[in-house]
């Protein structure tokens, strides 16, 4: 008896063919509703920098020995031995390497901004960023009268001296300005903050200005731009002027004063 | 194979075998390919739950970037308040928001165990890293008040200290889509 052929299975595989398209136009939805949500082009990035372990140790792998050799590119404003002839010049010796690390990815992701080091970092590839953190951070801090460094600055008077050091080791608890030194050291160090103990004072008032007026914003969680915009304009130059005179250093070592 | 192509099915068997090839290499590959873009980036984040942030990249994405920080004025009239706790300061440093009105507070900590606690009461909302803390919240009155760390967090604790500021509400400064109010917009 001849069977009457039932289409079924003809329209079942039109269904699987329909099937296909739906599937993959939902998918291609679903993927740009997600990456849409992924990244938000009107946020406000600070840094790309996490400080996740792995970062960490990434970029405290530096080779030393090879950043020697890159920091020949350096010495013509940074100094020869990391000590700089110029105020606005940030001095490198001895900088915290993590530091001067996060400063140099965010110089050339243009997330700080500062005439020359943008176009300079731009050229450095990841590596070169982390033995040159390397080798800065191995130098030592002695000093030597033969070169033109003009850290350190002559003293402040009694009064600078008194509120900076204040701030420096209590901060403020009424305005709630934490202490500088549970931050950058002595006392404790963050990831990211350098020690300020034998930084330029032109510079540091330079730096501490630019936060309070977010011209500098890169930042992570704006702990310093929250800070720098409590200080006062005498506290940003009392504190400069503390720490470009050493007296940051921990008490016991013995600065020769200009 | 005989019995399921050959007499009851017009398409033939290669075909079938072609659709069913092709729709498991799409899928096979939409699998690594999610990953590899890290397009499911929200999906495991919604699946981690939506009390859940990553402490260490509260800055890059999500909802603690900067410029989500501070008040935000909801259609309801009620605000919402984002902040994070680090050692040893509150983000935003003055938190602006209007008298009588409800107050949903959202806070994360970018580090330690902190707590907010509202001065010369014993009010205190513990906030950790990894979670976002919530608080209802609600200020009768305009004024200024003082907020502090009451959990130890480490050298600069005792210094870690911040500011509700309470305006009427007809003073409360009308923010436009995506702004967010702190002290400095007052
Ligand atoms: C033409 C002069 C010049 C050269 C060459 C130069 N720098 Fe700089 N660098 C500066 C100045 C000026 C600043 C301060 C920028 C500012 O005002 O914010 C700076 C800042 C920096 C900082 C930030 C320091 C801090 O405390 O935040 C780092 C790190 C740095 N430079 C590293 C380097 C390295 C590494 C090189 C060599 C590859 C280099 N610089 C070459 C002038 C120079
Ligand atoms: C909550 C921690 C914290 C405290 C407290 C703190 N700082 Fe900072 N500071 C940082 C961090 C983190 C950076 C690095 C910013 C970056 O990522 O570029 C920094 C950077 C700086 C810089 C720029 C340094 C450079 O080489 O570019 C200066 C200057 C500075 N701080 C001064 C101060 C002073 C003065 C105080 C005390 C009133 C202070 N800081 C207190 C965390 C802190
Ligand atoms: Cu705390």
């Amino acid at each position: 008896m001849p069977r009457s052929r039932p289409n079924y299975a003809f329209s079942r595989a039109r269904w699987s063919a329909a099937q296909l398209v739906v599937l993959t136009l939902l998918a291609l939805a679903v993927t740009a509703l997600f990456v849409r949500a992924a990244d938000n082009p009107s946020d406000h990035v600070p840094s790309f920098v996490e400080w996740t372990p792995e970062t960490i140790a990434q970029a405290s792998s530096g080779d030393p020995f090879r950043g020697m050799l890159l920091a020949r590119h350096c010495e013509h404003c940074h100094g020869t031995e990391g000590f700089s002839d110029k105020g606005s010049t940030p001095n490198l010796a001895a900088m915290d390497r993590l530091a001067l690390w996060k400063e140099l990815e965010d110089f050339r992701a243009h997330k700080r901004v500062a005439f020359p080091m943008n176009p300079i970092a731009e050229d450095l590839s990841h590596k070169d960023m982390v033995d040159l953190a390397a080798y800065y951070a191995k130098l030592p801090i002695f000093y030597d009268p033969e070169d033109k460094r003009v850290f350190p600055r002559p003293l402040p008077g009694l009064a600078q001296k008194n509120m900076a050091w204040r701030l420096v080791t209590f901060g403020d608890g009424e305005r709630g300005i934490p202490p500088c030194q549970a931050c950058h050291g002595p006392i404790a160090y963050r990831p990211g903050a350098p020690s300020l103990m034998t930084q330029n004072s032109d510079y540091l008032l330079a730096q501490l200005e630019a936060f309070a007026h977010r011209t500098r914003a890169n930042d992570i969680n704006e702990p310093m731009r929250t800070i720098a915009d409590l200080l006062t304009d005498e506290e940003r130059l009392a504190l400069a002027a503390y720490y470009g005179s050493g007296l940051g250093m921990q008490p016991g070592s013995s600065w020769p004063s200009k | 194979m005989a019995f399921r192509g050959g007499r009851y099915n017009h398409a033939p068997v290669k075909w079938r075998k072609l659709r069913t090839f092709l729709l498991t290499v799409l899928i096979l590959l939409l699998i690594p390919a999610t990953r590899f873009y890290q397009i499911d980036e929200p999906l495991l984040r919604w699946l981690r739950g939506k009390h859940q942030v990553d402490p260490l990249a509260l800055h890059v994405s999500g909802e603690f970037v900067e410029n989500n920080l501070g008040t935000e004025q909801n259609a309801d009239g009620s605000v919402t308040v984002r902040m994070i706790a680090q050692q040893y300061l509150f983000i935003p440093h003055c938190i602006l928001v209007p008298a009588g009105v409800p107050v949903h507070l959202r806070i994360t900590s970018a580090d330690a165990v902190h707590s907010l606690a509202f001065m010369s009461t014993d009010y205190n909302v513990k906030v950790s890293p990894g979670s976002i803390s919530e608080a209802e919240l609600q200020f009768p009155k305009a004024g200024e008040y003082k907020t502090a760390c009451r959990e130890f967090c480490g050298a600069g604790h005792y210094a870690m200290r911040s500011e509700v500021r309470v305006v009427p509400r007809d003073q409360f400064p009308a923010l436009r889509d995506g702004e967010r109010g702190n002290c400095a917009a007052q």
